[in-house]
């Protein structure tokens, strides 16, 4: 566990280890004091011990640092690197059609809206008591696209069975560039860090998942260039959103009601209509598609006799729109049931600080 | 960048900021919590023994001359530091002309220094001869003076400090010298500074100053510039108080500085062609001054021996002052602008305090107080209404509504004839009630619905039922919910004057609507005002009607509504007894055990593990734990670690025989649990029951 060694938090189980170095009488007060790991591996002899010590120090570090971001404080530039090598890691072993279990609970687009996330959480659960699917769209467009993914990374590292993550078009370096997460990143850090950093991690995210192999979820849609799932598990996800191809389909592609294909206004992606999905969902033995990456003002709308569904969970998307958002909540048993929400109210959002006017300006 | 911890900037429409308001009529300054002191500032004494630290200090000092804003305001932070290891000769010496050279830095860099000087008083030497402690002023001179509200008032935090750690003397040369440089200097933001401190230093400064800075003061007040009127007239009620606490009854005689200067200068400030932010603190002002007449009362009450010779002077002066007062108050109700009478309207419960001493003022505060209950904004009539049990509570009596308004200025001695005449103003304000039922404002009315009961013990029953009861019935079948959710919370009040027989048949269909809402933070508050409500109506009606609600709600769509709902269970379980949950509450929750959505499961386990931490110890050992151990061996894991956390919960309730038969088995399987969140919460309460009962043994 390197990582821990970066560790600047105080943790509960660490301080037992390191006050033996303090009262320890060491002749440069000056010295930093020594990390933990060093302190106990000369008095902790089982290597099982230690294992289990350091993971559980990193873990309630990491309680600690969600704890802020759920207060929606952001977290400081060497803790977002040290979040981003541990997410890594976990992320870099998951499918392009990452499994997940049933019971869990869909979302769509969050897009920086960081209360409304909060208000999601107090609509459907809290993670990990839940298990949670998020289609991607984290950043861009909201006030708060850094705490916003940064709670939902952290989450992924503490409890990595318990939430998945999959990439949006908006988790690339081009899109960020114009709406708005590397701006709040600039302003917010003063340097591009901590956008490089997050934008490393985009491209380890997964494609697309799969729910008891019945439910097929991606953030835009399907692609012309894939008729099976291991045509995506094929794809090497690792890098920037390409501009067309089958791991741009995936994530730019809408439904239509048309026949087969058509040209995509977006400029990127296609429009694909009932006959193309329910040819994939046969193919594949599937269920249903779950997407988001459309505004429904209703939360969700099914399409294609309830073949497709859009799942929407940015309330009053862009602070204007006005819509309702939604999640879906499967059962263990794969029973359906959608949860609408609106905007969090204004008390339950941190006002932003304002200035007081000066005094010349009455 | 702004200082966000500032807790000045937190509240912009209160504005109590420090360096304006001086003090909180004369109540020495609370020390700021947003930085704990590193040295406690106790003047006199040798710093405490701080381990200097060479290598440190020098960074710091490094760092005070970066280029790096942040580095140059942590370690004007740390000024202690640095002063400790350079000593108190070179502190004063190099450092402080050194920090007086930069006054153009950053806001947040001053600001920081601005708040270090105040701790480095023991810091800068002392002798039995000499405190050298006013060598800080030098520097804080120059902070006070800047463009920056935030610096200007840490800059007073630590003058103010400084100040008080010094002897009568230097305090008169060294802290009044300045006030009056500051009052005087050219640039505003110094002359607003002077505004702060006068009042703080009124107090210490010696008679012949007193009349010179009072004299200051004055024409601060009438200066040209308005920001600096504002902040003048913000702090005249201080320094009225002040005033009146240094000088006693001399300061209200017909030649006092009150009645010559003082009460001008409100008037000045009052009138109609300063801006409305200079006339927005009147009502602060008048306020301040009623309770300057109550200080000067009870000081020469505590006096026996001059008690009954002054008591007459005070009660005509301070009636012949109370008339030229009251005309400002009765303005502030028809103030052009709708912030003065807002304001007006905020305090107005602090303004009938301070005055109902006076005799006959309520006559002409009451009337005033009506109008602002329907004052043309609705913002000024929610304010005022939330004033309506605050301004009832005084004991003064008054003329019934209708029955005088003329002579409502007069304030001498009633005859006995209209004494009788006389109500309390709890009884005349109860007959506005109903009128305000139907006030347009939904804002209006969740105020009225929140305070009105308040009215029931100052009316007793009688009155209650005649005036009170029928708006209270129309507030509870509000059209909004939050009016409705507002007045059964508040009910509790109603029902000790009156009884529950004449509420609860209005009351239950009330509850039954806002506890379907379509809001589900609604819901919620309805949820946590259970446990009162059956507190309050007793187990009979809960059982005949809540009981359902109670139990619904574990099924609600909303996860923190269902969340609520168990946490609800314990608050019955403790008010109605083990008995009673076991017989209503316990059989649902086994139901909820067998539903085959995991939601539904996890907020049964929730459930069981809050309603055995309030059983007696026998019975959540026979019912509720073998639930929650059954549970174990659910298919979900998000409900086996939430029986695992449970555990951790609920393990310490019971004794040793029952932790080791019952308990380690099962953490033992989830500790071996193919999941791994599973497995952690498992280890984590397995060990922290394993520090509970070792210790015990």
């Amino acid at each position: 566990m390197s990582s821990s060694s970066f560790e600047d938090e105080p943790s509960v189980a660490s301080t037992s280890q390191t006050s033996d170095a303090t009262t320890t009488p060491t002749l440069h007060s000056s010295a930093p004091p020594l990390p933990a790991v060093t302190t106990s591996s000369s008095n902790v002899g089982s290597g099982d011990a230690m294992a289990a010590s350091s993971s559980s120090s990193s873990s309630s570090s990491l309680d600690s640092q969600i704890e802020r971001l759920k207060r929606c404080e952001y977290l400081k530039e060497n803790e977002v690197k040290n979040l981003c090598l541990r997410a890594r890691e976990i992320l870099v072993d998951e499918g392009n059609v990452q499994r997940v279990d049933a019971p869990v609970t869909i979302c769509g687009d969050i897009h920086g809206q960081f209360y409304d996330l909060v208000e999601l959480f107090k609509v459907g659960g809290e993670c990990p008591d839940k298990n949670y699917l998020f289609l991607g769209d984290f950043v861009d467009r909201g006030y708060y696209s850094v705490e916003t993914f940064l709670l939902l990374l952290a989450l992924k590292v503490r409890y990595p069975d318990r939430i998945t993550l999959i990439r949006g078009n908006h988790e690339s370096r081009q899109i960020t560039q114009v709406y708005g997460f590397y701006d709040e990143c600039l302003r917010k850090y003063g340097s591009v860090n901590v956008w490089r950093y997050c934008t490393e991690i985009f491209d380890y995210l997964s494609l697309s998942a799969i729910i008891e192999d019945k439910i097929f979820t991606v953030h835009g849609g399907l692609s012309p260039s894939i008729n099976t799932l291991d045509q995506i598990r094929v794809i090497d996800r690792k890098q920037e959103v390409p501009h067309d191809g089958a791991m741009c389909d995936l994530m730019w592609s809408d439904p239509e009601e048309i026949d087969g294909w058509g040209l995509s206004p977006r400029g990127a992606g296609y429009l694909f209509g009932g006959d193309v999905v329910a040819m994939f969902n046969e193919r594949n033995d599937l269920d249903l598609i779950a997407r988001a990456h459309q505004l429904v003002m209703e939360g969700y709308r099914s399409m294609f006799n309830d073949a497709l569904v859009t799942v929407w969970s940015a309330p009053n998307y862009c602070y204007r729109c006005g819509n309702v958002a939604s999640i879906l909540e499967l059962d263990e048993n794969l029973g359906k049931s959608f949860k609408i929400f609106d905007a969090a109210p204004n008390e339950a959002r941190g006002v932003p600080v304002k200035n007081p006017p000066p005094d010349y300006f009455l | 960048m702004r200082c966000v911890n500032c807790p000045v900037r937190m509240n912009p429409s209160e504005m109590p900021s420090i360096a304006e308001t001086g003090t909180i009529i004369g109540s020495p300054k609370a020390t700021p919590d947003n930085y704990a002191p590193i040295i406690p500032p106790v003047p006199f004494e040798d710093p405490p023994p701080v381990v200097i630290d060479g290598e440190e200090a020098l960074r710091q000092i490094e760092h005070l001359r970066s280029d790096d804003v942040s580095l140059r305001i942590s370690a004007a932070r740390k000024l202690t530091t640095i002063s400790a290891a350079l000593g108190p000769d070179r502190t004063r010496e190099e450092l402080l002309p050194f920090l007086s050279d930069g006054v153009d830095d950053e806001d947040e860099v001053l600001e920081s220094i601005a708040a270090s000087l105040g701790e480095l008083i023991p810091f800068v030497g002392s002798t039995p001869k000499k405190n050298y402690g006013s060598s800080l002023l030098g520097p804080l001179e120059l902070l006070l003076a800047v463009e920056e509200n935030a610096v200007r008032e840490k800059a007073a935090e630590s003058a103010i400090k400084v100040a008080n750690s010094l002897g009568d003397e230097e305090y008169r040369v060294q802290f009044v010298g300045m006030i009056g440089r500051l009052a005087n200097k050219e640039w505003f933001t110094a002359r607003i500074a002077g505004c702060g401190l006068i009042p703080v230093a009124f107090g210490r400064m010696g008679a012949e100053l007193q009349s010179t800075h009072i004299q200051y003061f004055a024409n601060l007040c009438r200066d040209e510039a308005p920001m600096v009127r504002r902040i003048a007239s913000r702090n005249l009620g201080s320094l009225i108080y002040a005033v009146a606490e240094s000088m006693g009854l001399s300061s209200i005689a017909e030649n006092g500085p009150i009645s010559t200067t003082l009460l001008d200068l409100l008037e000045v400030l009052a009138g109609g062609d300063q801006p409305d932010s200079v006339r927005l603190h009147t009502t602060e002002n008048c306020v301040c001054f009623g309770n300057a007449m109550t200080l000067l009362r009870g000081k020469n009450a505590s006096d026996q021996s001059i008690m009954d010779q002054n008591e007459e002077f005070i009660t005509t002066r301070s009636t012949a002052l109370v008339k030229r007062i009251l005309p400002l108050i009765v303005a502030t109700i028809d103030d052009r602008s709708w912030r003065v009478r807002w304001t007006a309207a905020s305090k107005f419960a602090s303004v009938v305090q301070a005055f109902s001493p006076f005799k006959g003022t309520m006559d002409a505060l009451v009337p005033a107080y009506e109008k602002l209950l329907q004052d043309p904004e609705a913002e000024v009539r929610t304010s005022a209404a939330l004033n309506l049990a605050e301004v009832a509570k005084t004991d003064s009596k008054v003329y019934p509504a209708g029955l005088i308004t003329e002579d409502v200025m007069d304030c001498s001695e009633d005859d006995s004839g209209s004494q009788e005449r006389r109500v309390s103003v709890a009884e005349r304000l109860a007959q506005r009630v109903m009128a305000l039922t139907e006030d347009d404002s939904e804002n209006v009315r969740a105020a009225l619905a929140m305070v009105a009961t308040e009215l029931a013990p100052l009316l007793g029953k009688d009155v209650t039922i005649t005036h009170l009861l029928p708006p209270m019935l129309l507030l509870l079948r509000d059209s909004t919910s939050e009016v409705r959710l507002n007045i059964i919370s508040s009910l509790s009040l109603l029902t000790d004057v009156i009884g529950d027989e004449l509420l609860s048949q209005s009351l239950f269909p009330a509850i039954l609507e806002l506890a379907e809402d379509g809001k589900w933070r609604i819901r919620m508050a309805v949820i946590e005002r259970m446990p009162l409500l059956a507190k309050q109506l007793g187990k009979d009606f809960f059982n005949d009607k809540l009981l359902e609600l109670c139990v619904g709600w574990l099924g609600d769509d909303i996860s923190s509504i269902r969340e609520a709902a168990a946490k609800n269970l314990k608050e019955l379980t403790s008010l109605l007894g083990s008995e009673w949950a076991i017989q209503h509450l316990l059989p649902r929750v086994k139901a909820m055990m067998e539903n085959p959505s995991y939601l539904r499961r996890m907020n049964a386990v929730q459930g069981i593990v809050y309603m055995a931490t309030a059983m007696d110890i026998n019975n959540a050992q026979l019912e509720a734990l073998p639930i929650l151990l059954e549970m174990a061996c659910d298919t979900v894991p998000n409900v086996r670690f939430n029986v695992a956390k449970g555990l951790g919960i609920v393990g310490p309730l019971f004794n040793q025989f029952v932790y080791e038969s019952q308990i380690i088995p099962i953490l033992a399987l989830l500790k071996d649990d193919p999941d791994r969140d599973v497995r952690y919460f498992a280890s984590q309460a397995s060990d922290s029951l394993r520090n509970v009962f070792d210790r015990e043994l």
